[in-house]
């Protein structure tokens, strides 16, 4: 039978978020949409387009325009607020992401942290928040426009070095907190300002991912903050963690975000029995062999599997590869309207 | 038979595969308390407690052969295991690597010295446009635990470089990672490079990294691929005709 669609799909966005009833599961991207493809099309490459809003919008509504997500996302990185920290980058060309030189950090511990003055004019911010304006204005009707603000343990990561980092977890996890209790508070500055530029949603990436430390990693020093950041942020929150994340899942149910965003790495079926409805499920196509190697008819399989699942938001399960194809793209709406013609009566 | 030391019987009690177990018990089969504890220490990452030990043993008159073999590599061989089998974390692994080096700052004179010679000389890097390392870096501690000499050419690796470090060092072996779709073609143009320098015969690669697979490591026309830091050592070991020497002594006595 076909689909009718009855919302807009900001509202379909935003209900799903609120765990209320939607007319189709919405197709988002709470980390970014991003190709090489997209940039040629809007003439607007990697890294210009990460650092001027102008390129940031027009590269960002392709995700609606071109695509047909429901969300658009102007943050395509994860360094804009480290480099207004003044950490050294590498801003690469447009086929590569740019990204923090970590081996070079800037800070050692929770004394050098301090966040310089005009942090969030500084034109790195800028081009995140001014972008969020021009696409509230333009398509705010439409579509959800979902900003991004890191976590403090991503944060930590840049500042710090990751390595470095990890052993200050072992050596002193007093330090630890300590350092964490300071960065939370850049993340909250700069969610609060994507807020006040119209942003629908924030996504809030912070990598303690079972890739890297392990799940009670997670409850000792992230738990109490995740709480915290929605208790501050005003907006529903998008916890992001790629890798395996089963191992904590049961804690992340336990922070009050509105949803998770979560790897492919992780079964759709065992997340959602995990979680047990006290958090949104977003995800989980798989990045490097579904999208970027593979073509529609496999995306169409994984797409399946998650609705199949009960996932409430269908995304990509990171910053997607930017040489993926567009066709890849554009077939995970497609595959969602496919599935609910055939499921829903 | 169980080990005295009671710290170490319970970190050998994580390994479960019963091939392993033998493995491992057979590194500490009849080996001194010493380096039973000092391998201890490694595992639970004390890295002052392994310099002091390593120091003890010198003064008390272990080989540096002996120390490395039955103290740091034993341990080691342990700390693989547990990140494996995700009982230890990142950086749980980075402490034990830091308390290797805390030991082999003593060894390496000595052993360098003494003209041992190390299993085989591996280059490794982060390919052109990628910073990860994290992972690549697990791989030369494991190598290096294995007694392999390993030069890490860092992150953001061109072609040349590869090329450059294994001419330089005469290496038997090149090692590339990459953790980026947008990176992962460079470990396939780093190979046709070396074809194109005519020296692609002279050495074995191995490639690895979390998107990569063994098929497309064969399509970019790798020697080898390897998932994770244990399946790296193993594969170096093979890429050189070492397995074989690896079955005939598996117990060290
Ligand atoms: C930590 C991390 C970072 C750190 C890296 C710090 C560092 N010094 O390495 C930081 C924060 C800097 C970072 C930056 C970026 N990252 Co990153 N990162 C990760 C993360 C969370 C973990 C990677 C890791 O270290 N894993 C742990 C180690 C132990 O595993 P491993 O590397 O796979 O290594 C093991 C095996 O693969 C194998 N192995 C590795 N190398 C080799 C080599 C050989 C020869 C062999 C045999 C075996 C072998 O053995 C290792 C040990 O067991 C992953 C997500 C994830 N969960 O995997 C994303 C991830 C890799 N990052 C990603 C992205 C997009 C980025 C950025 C572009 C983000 C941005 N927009 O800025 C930048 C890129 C920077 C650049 N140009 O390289 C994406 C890649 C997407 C894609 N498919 O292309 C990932 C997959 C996240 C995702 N799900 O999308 N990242
Ligand atoms: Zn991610």
């Amino acid at each position: 039978m076909a689909l009718t669609e009855t919302m807009k799909p900001r509202e379909r966005v935003m209900n799903a978020l609120a765990g209320k009833p939607v007319d189709r599961t919405p197709v988002a991207n709470p980390t970014n949409v991003a190709t090489v493809e997209l940039m040629d099309m809007m003439d607007a490459p990697f890294p210009d387009a990460c650092r001027d809003p102008e390129l940031a919008a027009r590269l960002a509504a392709t995700g609606y325009t071109e695509l047909g997500f429901d969300s658009v996302m102007p943050y395509f990185t994860i360094i804009q607020e480290s480099s207004a920290l003044g950490c050294d980058m590498q801003w690469e060309e447009k086929d590569n992401w740019p990204t923090v030189r970590m081996y070079n950090p800037i800070w050692k511990g929770p004394d050098d942290i301090r966040i310089p003055p005009g942090f969030l004019e500084h034109p790195d911010n800028i081009a995140i928040t001014r972008a969020i304006e021009i696409l509230k204005r333009e398509l705010g009707d439409e579509v959800a426009v979902i900003g991004k603000t890191m976590g403090p343990w991503t944060l930590a990561y840049h500042v710090f070095g990751v390595e470095p980092f990890l052993l200050m977890t072992v050596d002193d996890p007093d330090m630890t907190m300590r350092c964490l209790d300071r960065l939370k508070e850049i993340s909250v500055l700069f969610g609060e300002a994507q807020i006040a530029a119209g942003a629908d949603a924030l996504t809030f990436p912070d990598h303690a991912t079972g890739d890297l430390v392990s799940g009670d990693y997670y409850r000792r020093f992230l738990l109490e903050i995740h709480r915290e950041m929605v208790e501050r942020l005003s907006v529903p929150l998008i916890l992001h963690i790629c890798g395996n994340t089963l191992d904590r899942m049961d804690y992340i149910a336990q922070t009050g975000m509105a949803a998770f965003h979560f790897d492919s790495k992780n079964d759709p079926q065992a997340a959602m029995d995990t979680v047990a409805g006290r958090i949104g499920l977003v995800g989980n196509i798989n990045n490097p062999e579904t999208l970027y190697a593979r073509g529609p008819e496999e995306v169409r399989q994984e797409v399946f599997r998650c609705l199949d699942a009960g996932v409430g938001m269908v995304a990509p399960e990171c910053a997607v590869p930017l040489a993926t194809k567009l066709e890849n793209l554009i077939e995970i709406p497609r595959a969602v309207k496919a599935w609910h013609e055939s499921h829903d009566e | 038979m169980p080990v005295a030391h009671e710290g170490l019987e319970q970190e050998i009690g994580y390994v479960t595969k019963p091939f392993e177990i033998e493995h491992i018990r057979g590194l500490f089969e009849g080996t001194d308390p010493l380096m039973h504890e000092l391998a201890y220490n490694l595992i639970v990452g004390n890295h002052h407690d392994v310099d002091r030990l390593t120091k003890d043993a010198l003064d008390r008159d272990f080989s540096a052969n002996n120390i490395l073999d039955d103290g740091l590599i034993a341990g080691m061989a342990i700390v693989g295991i547990k990140f494996r089998d995700n009982i230890i974390f990142v950086p749980e692994v980075l402490v034990a690597a830091r308390a290797m080096k805390a030991g082999m700052k003593h060894l390496e004179p000595i052993l360098s010295a003494s003209g041992i010679e190390p299993l085989g000389t591996v280059i490794m890097g982060t390919v052109k446009g990628d910073l990860h390392d994290i992972g690549k870096n697990l791989c030369i501690m494991m190598l290096r635990g294995a007694g392999f000499a390993v030069h890490d050419l860092g992150v953001d690796t061109s072609a040349d470089k590869f090329i450059d470090a294994v001419m330089e060092h005469d290496a038997q072996v090149l090692g590339m990672s990459a953790l980026l779709t947008t990176t992962m073609p460079n470990m396939g143009k780093t190979i046709t490079a070396f074809e194109e320098a005519g020296l692609r015969d002279q050495v074995k690669i191995m490639c690895g990294g979390a998107p990569l697979n063994q098929e497309f490591a064969d399509d970019m026309g790798a020697d080898g691929y390897g998932k994770d830091a244990m399946d790296c050592v193993a594969l170096a070991k093979s890429l050189l005709g070492l397995e074989e020497v690896m079955k005939a002594v598996p117990a060290k006595t």
